[in-house]
């Protein structure tokens, strides 16, 4: 029986104008999309594997003498760009694409002359990437916008009158004078809407993966058609929020044209206005530093180690074993760099801690929810920025662990790394340098992904009860 | 009797539920981005105050005045009424270094207030944006059963029996409507108002009054498009619910996506042809020539040797090499030549003289150098940059709602335009400093290299101040996109009452 009602209802949307339209504009926004990212990965990829040659080639030229490894440090650290950038791209241009290490901070002249330069850190780009942007504010077309916007506005369409237009018109009272439950015509309306938005959205998204894919711009492993899966899964459920959405506000209201008010007030606020809103109201829970207090704290955390040590600063020497001024340098020298390292960390973690607390306040809007799914899935945004930054320290550790291993090996050295004299000064092996390598996780992107896939899930499921209530107790 | 309809039709629609909600929501939503936004620019005020500060403070750092190179900063206070538009105020850079050996670009502008880049992940949705998604939907909702609506309830027929004419029916609605339209958009204005008076730290000059006011007529020239819209649909379809989702399927097309889509095609397919490469390759030549001139001079000026130093003994400190610094991407590239000379040696003083003589040669040659290498840059760089935008800003003009955003912009003096007034600001600025260094004769003075007699007195160097565009301009730069609106009013409202004159009720 539910087949039957659904298919007469499907019907009745394939020859209405609204699926004419969804069709059309869903197709043509995936068009574009498929365009405005033509060879958008293989540059990307490009550009990825020269910048990573490039900090690779500095080290290699460093490696002719340990001091200079341990002075410069490992360079620029990139993150690898990911092929389904398509999908979900708008927060990029906000996101930093690497970690920035510092080599020769400064350096100190005592009187004698001695020239001493400070150890690499990781300093983490604090700059904005965006200073310059001149164009005025858009959104990317990428499917995250096209599923967030427009399919949720679609599914209104769809079903704001789904109820109660039958209602004016009297034909859900002739149907229900058969023998057929409520629930049943609820589930089959539903049904219907969702097929005749799911069809155009599902040949449109095959035309944008055919195009992509033909023009040589996008590989389609295993891997990225599971993510895909995932991601149109994602996006039907979105859909029957407010497929649900829809039902719930007909079945409670006689007149579509007050219905269809409502649902696109609800609309609007819900998902284009609430998620900035939101994300900028509790960005202020937690403010971060400002750049003017972290430069104090840098500045005082170098005045104080330098108060701390510079009675002792008396040139050191190539000595071995080392003498107490060349330790007491290497041990001045290595705190600055830690502890300048630590309070950059201390930084970004306050940073990124604000911005995630946002995040989760703003799921409050499906439309944020559905878009963190489909970044985490893509490997893009947010999400794989954190699980970027998260596997820096442990290869900054690793790195410096490597520079202390090798001068041990070293006879010749003091084993004071820091002042040049207290540091091997042979050459080290480029190849048994450890090196950093982006590894993309995608069981924590599925993981990051399932939270959010349950809260819609959630949503949906509120929303359909409550219709299903509304439509119970509806007079008709 | 235009009275007696318009009496009629405001009461209608105040009366409507969907008048209420919208009026609801456009309120609640005006205050809690209003009071965001205040706080924004609270913090960003702050941020700019400490910055002037340390910046003033750092001047004094410099003890020749040579030094002042490295240590004149200037930065653009936030605008307050970015609250209404924020544009480009908070994105673009806000301090700029000013220095005679490079002419300062938009490109060089820094951020003294980079809290949490991440931050900008959550656009920014300002008073602009609320009205331009929300008020404009509900111009369509009202107008879409204006004529619709009454055609199917027969009320338009028992109208007419009256001997009222159609023009004063249409006139009497459209009337009724824009009054319920700014109604919301006044007391959002006023509500945005009251709290800035309440957190006190914004004061608005005459000037901004009036760019409100000009905010306020766009807003109600905005509102009226839409409506006209709607009527025009309203009285070529028969049916309200098919007027309704033809409404609903221009509104999210011109006010959602449109705008977004023109921008990011433009933005990934527009491919300026790209001079860098032989821009660069000018600007080098430009600072080879000088460098040429500049070791010629070494050569002939009766000292042994090219070294700009001329062997002057001095302990220990202060000497800079010099050095180039250029980033190939934004074509900057100048060559820093400062030095601090704390002591010199006696057994160096006669070579001072042939010191001072080289730097009243070489810093005006350098000046000059800057200018050249601006006036290649600044043309490659608006080919790259500032045509992609353009060319963007002129697409999605196409769309009434980036008009209005575009035109408020100007008004609030956010735009691109007061960016670069801001910009040509700190050019003039430079050339004070100029000015200043020839009418102290600082190029040929001891103490432009070195401070053994005494640092520099920097109190009477002139200070920097900026102040935002002034009305005349805005108006100038909004008018266009006014005059747009307008003119789609007037042809949205000739047409409809041409169909509704000629229609069969």
């Amino acid at each position: 029986m539910i087949w039957h009602i659904t298919k007469r209802e499907l019907y009745d949307h394939l020859n209405s104008l609204r699926f004419a339209f969804t069709t059309v504009l869903i197709i043509a926004l995936m068009i574009v999309n498929a365009i405005g990212y033509l060879g958008e990965h293989k540059a990307q990829s490009v550009a990825y594997q020269q910048k990573v040659s490039e900090s690779l080639d500095k080290m290699r030229s460093n490696a002719d003498n340990l001091y200079n490894l341990l002075i410069e440090g490992p360079g620029n650290l990139y993150k690898k760009p990911s092929s389904l950038s398509f999908c979900a791209s708008s927060g990029e241009a906000f996101i930093p694409e690497s970690a920035e290490s510092v080599g020769r901070s400064w350096g100190l002249t005592v009187p004698g002359h001695f020239e001493a330069w400070a150890i690499w850190r990781m300093q983490y780009p604090q700059s904005n990437p965006n200073l310059w942007d001149i164009m005025p504010d858009y959104t990317n077309v990428d499917w995250g916008a096209i599923i967030s916007v427009v399919l949720s506005m679609i599914a209104i369409l769809f079903t704001f009158d789904a109820i109660s237009s039958e209602q004016e018109h009297g034909t859900l009272r002739l149907t229900l004078s058969n023998s057929i439950s409520r629930g049943t015509v609820l589930v089959s309306k539903f049904l219907a809407a969702l097929i005749a938005i799911g069809i155009p959205f599902l040949i449109a998204a095959l035309i944008n993966l055919f195009l992509l894919y033909t023009s040589g711009s996008i590989p389609l492993g295993p891997s990225e058609w599971g993510r895909l899966g995932v991601i149109v899964l994602t996006a039907f459920v979105y859909i029957s929020i407010f497929l649900a959405l829809g039902l719930l506000i007909s079945a409670r209201v006689s007149n579509s044209s007050t219905s269809l008010t409502i649902l696109l007030l609800i609309w609007t606020v819900w998902v284009v206005l609430l998620p900035s809103t939101l994300g900028a109201l509790t960005s202020g829970l937690q403010p971060t530093m400002t750049s003017n207090e972290l430069d104090r704290r840098q500045r005082d955390l170098s005045g104080n180690l330098h108060n701390q040590y510079m009675e002792f600063f008396v040139i050191p020497s190539r000595e071995i074993p080392a003498t107490k001024e060349t330790l007491l340098w290497s041990e001045y020298l290595m705190e600055d760099a830690i502890r300048h390292e630590r309070l950059n960390e201390e930084h970004l973690n306050a940073q990124i801690a604000q911005i995630q607390l946002a995040r989760s306040i703003t799921r409050i809007s499906p439309a944020s929810g559905v878009r963190y799914a489909i970044e985490s899935l893509a490997g893009t945004g947010f999400t794989r920025h954190v699980q970027f930054l998260a596997q820096i320290p442990r290869y900054a550790n690793e790195f410096r662990a490597f520079l202390i291993e090798i001068d041990l090996a070293d006879p010749e050295s003091p084993h004071a790394m820091g002042p040049e004299e207290g540091t091997s000064q042979k050459p080290v092996h480029f190849e048994s340098i450890p090196k950093f390598e982006d590894h993309i996780s995608f069981s924590g992107a599925y993981n990051a992904a399932v939270t959010d896939f349950m809260l819609l899930l959630l949503f949906f499921v509120v929303l359909f009860a409550g219709a299903f209530l509304s439509f119970l107790r509806a007079d008709v | 009797m235009l009275l007696t309809l318009i009496r009629r039709e405001l009461l209608a629609n105040l009366m409507t539920f969907r008048f209420s909600v919208a009026m609801v929501v456009t309120l609640l939503l005006v205050v809690a981005n209003t009071v965001v936004l205040i706080t924004d620019y609270e913090r960003r005020l702050i941020s700019y105050n400490t910055a002037v500060k340390q910046h003033h403070a750092r001047i004094s750092d410099a003890r020749t005045y040579s030094k002042l190179q490295n240590e004149t900063i200037v930065d653009r206070p936030p605008n307050p009424l970015s609250i209404f538009n924020a544009g480009l105020d908070r994105r673009l850079g806000n301090s700029i270094k000013v220095s005679h050996i490079l002419v300062p670009t938009l490109w060089d502008t820094q951020s003294h207030s980079a809290d949490n880049p991440f931050l900008n992940l959550f656009s920014s949705v300002d008073l602009i944006m609320i009205f331009q998604v929300i008020l404009s939907l509900l111009a369509l909702l009202f107008a879409h059963d204006a004529i619709a609506g009454e055609r199917e309830a027969g009320t338009l027929r028992l109208t007419m029996t009256n001997p009222i004419s159609r023009p004063v029916i249409l006139i009497a609605k459209y009337i009724s409507a824009m009054v319920c339209l700014i109604l919301p958009v006044v007391m959002s204005l006023l509500l945005a108002l009251i709290l800035f008076s309440v957190s006190g730290s914004i004061a608005l000059s005459v000037d901004d009054w009036l760019r409100i006011g000009g905010i306020l007529l766009t807003s109600i020239i905005y509102l009226s498009v839409f409506y006209l819209i709607g009527l025009l649909i309203s009285t070529i379809t028969r049916r309200t619910a098919t007027a309704l989702m033809l409404a609903m399927v221009i509104w999210s097309t011109v006010v959602l996506i449109y705008p977004s889509l023109s921008v990011f095609a433009v933005n990934r397919l527009w491919q300026a042809p790209s001079r860098l490469e032989a821009a660069y390759g000018e600007i080098e030549q430009i600072w080879e020539a000088f460098e040429r001139e500049r070791i010629n001079f070494l050569k002939n000026d009766g000292v042994e040797g090219e070294d700009p130093n001329f062997n002057v003994k001095t302990p220990g400190d202060g000497s800079v090499p010099d050095w180039t610094n250029s980033t190939r991407t934004i074509l900057q590239y100048f060559k820093p030549a400062y030095r601090e000379m704390t002591r010199i040696e006696p057994d160096s003083e006669p070579q001072i003289p042939y010191v001072k003589a080289y730097y009243q040669f070489s810093e005006p040659q350098r000046i000059r150098a800057a200018e050249r290498t601006w006036l290649v840059r600044q043309k490659t760089l608006d080919q790259i940059h500032v045509h992609k935008a353009d060319v963007a800003k002129i697409l999605m003009r196409f769309s009434p709602a980036a008009m209005y955003d575009l035109a408020t912009e100007a008004w609030a003096g956010t735009d691109f335009h007061s960016i670069t007034d801001f910009i040509t600001a700190v050019q003039q600025y430079r050339q004070t400093i100029i000015d200043y260094f020839y009418d102290k004769g600082a190029f040929s003075s001891r103490q432009w290299f070195a401070s053994d007699h005494g640092i520099v007195e920097w109190s009477d160097l002139p200070r920097f101040s900026y102040r935002r565009t002034n009305i005349a301009t805005s108006v100038q730069h909004a008018s266009g996109d006014i005059a747009c609106l307008l003119l789609i009013n007037v042809v949205l409202f000739m047409t409809t009452f041409l169909i509704f004159v000629r229609q069969e009720v």
